[in-house]
């Protein structure tokens, strides 16, 4: 276990350092090993399976057969593949707005000084940390189409999940429920960084708090915005198990994002070549859009 | 500053009313079966029962069954994440090693992967190894997502340990290893936790990997399980509530008694690269 090295002490400089180094990759390597086992390699061969035809009897047999670009072409010749990749696409953007408007206004209040702000902070991030089961089975019960609670609130008799429309808006706002507070914890460290010496000027030019956030507050949030986010973004396109458990991708595939979309593909049809097609495009959105935002990142910087 | 208070009032209003859904759950799951579907709903439970705890959340074989998996896949992860993450966070921070912002890249970008793209790939090569339907099956996998995030989170810990008090530890004849164990273990003590606290959580949570990769009830976590049964409970929905209640208990508790140690990690992970 421990590497007793009794010469150290005796060794000088740079050969003492040199003969720790090699030993204190040991503290790195088992981490890269495992990362590599169970993150890189399935990446890896989730790429290949793309390639290759593969039925629930190669996962049992092995011996897959290369098939080129076929997978690539019947999907993307594919209007159900399309139908899925928009309903992602809006899924996510309809979240992630909903995200940032909710953890905007929450960090805007939650800036503001006063006696147990941190407790409440805090106790917020309770609807980020809660497990996603427990939380769609809760909004499952709120949006109940008789007795749910937002319909005893609206005074309506609204199926929610049972109509494509609302059953997108439902998953949206479950979603943004759990991410809101999480985009006011990056949101209240960018507040924080703003100088408060800026609202000082402004006031004293006679600017009112509207004139304040629109000229200060937003301007000067606008880095930490941008990493909100992209942050949010990549989480709610790769979010699988709030619709799968609030709607399993219905009513008739409105809500089926691409997550789900793959799942269903592999494991209700065993089709694991095509899906992992499915799976590789899920990939390619947010690796794009984080190049953009590097690009844009560095840009800002040496302008 | 007189008008502070306000503010806390209207703060614990804007809390409360944002948490309403967990209190409806509580509500719920202490009310019987008739008083769910009253009009107008009851906003606290008028005749309290734990019938629900009893009957529904522990009284079912398969949910036992569930949380008892759960709690085996969670500690495991925690044990396995703790071995691998904390001496790779310490060697990343306080070790003069080559390629540190490569591998700090790597941690970094591998936990933006989707569940799914591991999950289904685990799935085929987990069959080769027979690890399909086996506790160390989800151990691995669950462990996949969180010693990359257990190395980013714990990393600036370690960064606040004074390299003075390191050197001076090897002066007096203390191997790094040593060092590292009688040092930089105590004083982090709260990032150990931290990281402990958030992957037993990340794993009692998780729910695409126990689907994929545990089709074998008596191996199914908490989560699998309660999601297979919903439609049995139709609209039993007080216990139903009570079973969730029952899944987030950790999380509550956590909330509860770490809280600080919660928060900390919850936001460092996110926010220090």
């Amino acid at each position: 276990m421990a590497i007793t090295v009794p010469q150290q002490r005796v060794a000088t400089g740079r050969a003492a350092a040199r003969r720790t180094t090699t030993a204190e990759y040991l503290f790195v390597v088992p981490a890269v090993l495992f990362v590599g086992f169970t993150v890189l390699y399935p990446l890896g061969y989730n790429v290949v399976q793309s390639f290759q035809d593969v039925g629930i009897a190669q996962i049992v047999n092995g011996n897959a057969k290369f098939v080129g670009l076929d997978n690539y072409a019947d999907q993307f010749g594919r209007p159900e593949f399309w139908k899925s990749f928009g309903i992602s696409l809006l899924y996510t953007g309809g979240t992630v707005l909903a995200t940032f408007v909710a953890g905007l206004a929450l960090a805007l209040f939650f800036h503001r000084d006063f006696p147990g702000r941190n407790v409440l902070r805090a106790l917020l991030l309770l609807a980020w940390v809660l497990p996603t089961v427990v939380s769609a089975n809760v909004w499952r019960w709120l949006l109940d189409g008789t007795y749910g609670l937002l319909n005893t609130v609206l005074g309506t008799e609204i199926f929610w999940l049972g109509k494509p429309g609302t059953a997108m808006v439902a998953v949206m706002l479950a979603s943004a429920w759990s991410f809101a507070p999480f985009a006011m914890v990056l949101l209240l460290a960018g507040l924080q960084g703003i100088s408060g010496t800026l609202y000082e000027a402004a006031r004293i030019d006679g600017a009112g708090a509207w004139a304040q956030f629109r000229r200060i507050t937003l301007p000067l949030l606008r880095p930490v915005s941008l990493t909100t986010v992209l942050l949010c973004f990549i989480s709610t396109f790769k979010t699988f198990d709030t619709v799968f458990l609030m709607t399993q991708g219905g009513p008739g595939g409105a809500t089926e994002v691409l997550p789900v979309y793959a799942y269903k593909l592999a494991f209700s049809f065993y089709k694991f070549d095509v899906a992992a097609v499915a799976t590789t495009m899920l990939l390619v959105v947010p690796v794009v859009l984080s190049v953009f935002y590097f690009r844009s990142l560095r840009k800002e910087e040496t302008a | 500053m007189r008008r502070r208070w306000p503010m806390t009032v209207a703060g614990v209003l804007i809390t409360f009313v944002y948490l309403l859904p967990v209190y409806w759950m509580l509500n719920t799951s202490f009310k019987k079966p008739a008083d769910i579907f009253a009009t107008p709903p009851q906003l606290v439970p008028l005749s309290p029962t734990l019938r629900s705890y009893a009957d529904a959340a522990f009284g079912n074989p398969a949910i036992a069954k569930g949380l008892a998996n759960s709690a085996v896949i969670a500690i495991g992860t925690t044990l396995l994440t703790i071995a691998i993450a904390v001496p790779a966070a310490y060697g990343l921070a306080r070790l003069r090693l080559r390629f540190v912002s490569v591998f700090l890249m790597l941690f970094l970008v591998v936990q933006m992967v989707p569940a799914v793209n591991l999950a289904l790939p685990m799935f085929a090569i987990f069959s080769d190894l027979g690890l399909v339907n086996s506790y160390a099956g989800l151990i691995l996998a669950n462990a996949s997502l969180a010693i990359p995030l257990g190395i980013v989170l714990l990393r600036p810990y370690f960064l606040s340990v004074p390299t003075e008090i390191l050197e001076a530890a090897k002066v007096d004849g203390c191997t790094t290893f040593g060092a590292f164990v009688r040092i930089a273990l105590p004083i982090s003590r709260p990032g150990l936790i931290t990281l402990a606290v958030i992957s037993f959580l990340g794993a009692w949570g998780e729910f695409v990997f126990g689907l994929a990769l545990a089709a074998d009830e008596d191996l199914q976590p908490i989560t699998v399980v309660l999601a297979g049964l919903t439609n049995a409970f139709g609209t039993r929905w007080n216990d139903l509530m009570a079973v969730s209640a029952v899944v987030a208990l950790p999380v509550i508790a956590a909330f509860v008694f770490l809280q600080r140690y919660i928060v900390a990690g919850l936001t460092e992970g996110a926010t220090k690269s």
